[in-house]
């Protein structure tokens, strides 16, 4: 039993077994331990453990809840307390150890996105900077920015404006939202976000008061030939295939589903479409 | 190293004794087992002397330098001449030798002793310092220490920590009977090891008062653990704490007024300052979990401890204005014992990696962990005051010895004790002049 009950501090001071430094310190550690132990400690830390284990799944809140056991049990009672109370410990500092750890990895990580959004930041201003100097005495330099869906730079104000426009949507403001996102392309029509408008302005006319599908088909189809290639296409499409269904001509919305499938069989628009065909076409 | 007449024997049967200045020659021995990569000539010349000079000053420059690993110092039998003025320098002489510095010197001894020393680039064939240092006779070789550091300083731009003195704690083995300990005070090369204290019972972590005046350490003299302390020019000694359980681990606040220690007398040891005027107990650390070995961040403001709250021990950060505690380290499982440099940015500590114990540096600013020996069971790191170099205890077969590092891990010496174990060093702040 003794030495059962000095193995378990040991492992409770697990790290004083480490160098001598913590040795020479384990040595009057122990000595209180030892204090500690004489002065009320469990002799019977065997059958306590076991139980303290939850063997028997009500033997724990038992013991706590039961009436004043008879004298003879009480010692066993309170050694009981001492071991449960000794691994709840040992548990909770392991948890707070877990917590500190995490919590660090956590630190770390958005000290890293951050610092990986920096530098994205900064390499795309980089980037930036020398093809919008060169765009007038060099159009080879300008040409794979012109492919890659002809993308305008933001302009002053632009960014807000659009941020404004969509935040009514958010709030379900549609007649403000559709008011906003005009105004905004009045504003800015060749601005970045000029396409993303187009293609709000469309949803905004189908769940408008009432519905206006051909306003909603003419945002849809702006889109589509005024800014080919551009990452709403999917989108649109679809949206143009459904506007024909209201509109009554399946025959139509039929083309515009398959065209999705067709053209973008990976976009998460394609699995609309087929549903969309299965249920109604 | 010294001329000094033979360690008398000590007398078994004093169990304790205070303050034994045996004038002894060193205790420790200096082996330099790695230095940097392309270590600068310099050739140290015997000083010229009038007067008793007690000591080969150069002899105590050279083996400085030579111990810092940065330089390589050239042997004197090769020198062609021995100038001790500018005027007698001819640098052809030191050319041929291949030396890259020369220093020369000029002892006087009379009721002082003085020390005029002059550094020359031999390439430049100029001039690159010159000073004097001067004090009683009886510290030749602190003030050859102080040549050293201000060639040092000169040289490579970070002050030397020569001048400075150690503690640390050796223990005979007595087979059949019971070991005994001794508490020495020795100079940064272990010349003049002096016993502070000798006895039967364990003596440990000590450790210095900010101006190096007093030493603080734990002895178990009166069957108890107890934390003393000690003032080196007085030898009066003052015993602070005398509670049940532990007492351990004390760490001078930097202001010089405080004493962190650790208590365990309610309950599982916990930091605890002890005001040295007032005498006035504070408990800092509430925790069931193990915290101990505090050392004070060199602003003051916040103690750096170890505590195994997190399941393993790691190395804590208690900030005395907030009253927050944050883990500092995270890498491995487990990083104790920490001491900070004067920089407020490397802590020296114990880590485990592999199952073994080495010395690592841990940048406070940087997050990043460098291990920085490769030898088993080191521990006690105490950083030199100049930041440069780690002292720790480690093992060299089954005995217990010091060595030293330097932070990058570049340069590391063994200072082996001629007989028992070594452990627990402690070196000193800058001692005031």
């Amino acid at each position: 039993m003794r030495q059962g009950s000095f193995k378990r501090l040991l492992t409770g001071l697990a790290f004083l077994a480490g160098p001598v430094c913590f040795g020479a310190q384990a040595q009057d550690y122990l000595d209180v331990e030892a204090e500690r132990a004489r002065s009320g400690s469990p002799t019977t830390a065997q059958p306590a453990l076991a139980r303290s284990y939850g063997l028997d799944s009500s033997a724990g809140p038992a013991t706590v809840s039961r009436p004043p056991a008879p004298a003879s049990n009480s010692e066993e009672t309170i050694g009981n307390l001492f071991i449960q109370l000794q691994r709840l410990q040992q548990e909770v500092m392991q948890l707070n150890g877990k917590v500190e750890e995490q919590a660090y990895e956590l630190r770390r990580l958005k000290e890293q996105s951050l610092e990986r959004y920096l530098d994205l930041d900064r390499r795309l201003a980089g980037s930036g900077a020398p093809t919008s100097g060169n765009t007038g005495e060099s159009t080879v330099i300008g040409m794979p920015d012109a492919g890659s869906g002809a993308e305008a730079a933001e302009q002053p104000g632009e960014g807000d404006a659009y941020r404004a426009a969509y935040a009514r949507v958010r709030n379900q403001e549609f007649d403000a939202a559709v008011a906003a996102f005009k105004q905004f392309l009045e504003r800015f029509p060749d601005g970045r976000y000029a396409p993303n408008a187009h293609y709000w302005l469309g949803e905004l006319y189908l769940v408008l008061q009432p519905p206006d599908p051909e306003a909603a088909r003419q945002s849809f189809m702006l889109l589509l030939d005024q800014y080919p290639g551009n990452s709403k296409e999917p989108d649109a499409l679809y949206k143009l295939g459904r506007v024909h269904y209201i509109k009554g001509n399946r025959e139509r919305s039929r083309e515009f589903m398959d065209r999705v499938l067709r053209q973008y069989p990976d976009s998460s628009a394609a699995g609309l479409a087929g549903e969309f065909i299965d249920q109604n076409l | 190293m010294t001329t000094m007449s033979r360690v008398p024997r000590l007398a078994v049967a004093l169990t304790l004794a205070l303050f034994v200045p045996f004038a002894a020659r060193a205790e420790l021995v200096i082996e330099i087992t790695q230095g940097v990569d392309d270590p600068t000539p310099i050739a140290v010349v015997p000083f010229a002397g009038t007067g008793a000079i007690p000591e080969d000053l150069a002899g105590v420059v050279q083996a400085d330098l030579a111990r810092s690993g940065q330089f390589a110092p050239v042997d004197r039998g090769d020198m062609l001449s021995l100038p001790s003025s500018e005027a007698e320098i001819f640098y052809r002489d030191w050319r041929a030798i291949d030396t890259e510095y020369l220093l020369i010197g000029r002892a006087s001894a009379g009721e002082e002793l003085r020390i005029d020393y002059a550094l020359y680039d031999v390439n430049r064939q100029r001039e690159v310092t010159t000073g004097t240092v001067t004090g009683p006779v009886n510290e030749a070789r602190m003030l050859a220490h102080r040549v050293s550091d201000a060639i040092y300083e000169r040289l490579t731009g970070i002050p030397g920590a020569f001048a400075t003195r150690l503690l640390y704690v050796s223990v005979t083995r007595n087979p059949g009977g019971k070991d005994y300990y001794r508490l020495t005070l020795a100079d940064s090369d272990g010349a003049r090891p002096i016993v502070l204290l000798e006895s039967r019972e364990p003596v440990m972590a000590p450790t210095w008062a900010p101006d190096a005046s007093q030493v603080a350490y734990v002895s178990f003299e009166t069957g108890r653990p107890a934390i003393f302390r000690q003032d080196l020019r007085t030898g009066a000694r003052e015993q602070l704490t005398n509670f049940r359980g532990l007492n351990s681990s004390p760490a001078w606040s930097p202001d010089g007024n405080t004493l962190a220690l650790v208590l365990s007398k309610d309950g599982s040891p916990d930091i605890y300052l002890l005001d040295l005027a007032s005498k006035r107990l504070k408990r800092i650390t509430r925790h069931y979990a193990i915290d101990t070995e505090p050392t004070w961040m060199p602003d003051g403001k916040s103690l750096l401890f170890t505590s195994d709250r997190g399941g393993r021990p790691q190395i804590y950060r208690y900030n005395l204005q907030s009253g927050i505690t944050d883990r500092v380290t995270f890498e491995g499982v487990y990083n104790a014992r920490a001491r900070v440099a004067q920089d407020g940015r490397n802590v020296a500590l114990v880590h485990q990696q592999d199952g073994q114990y080495h010395i690592a540096i841990h940048d406070l600013v940087t997050e990043r962990l460098h291990v920085l020996t490769s030898t088993d069971l080191d521990e006690s790191p105490s950083i030199a005051p100049n930041g440069s170099m780690v002292l720790y205890a480690t093992k060299l077969g089954d005995r217990g010895i010091l060595s030293a590092v330097s932070v990058d891990g570049g340069v590391k010496f063994r200072l082996p004790a001629r007989s028992g174990d070594v452990r627990e060093p402690a070196w000193s702040t800058y001692i005031s002049q």
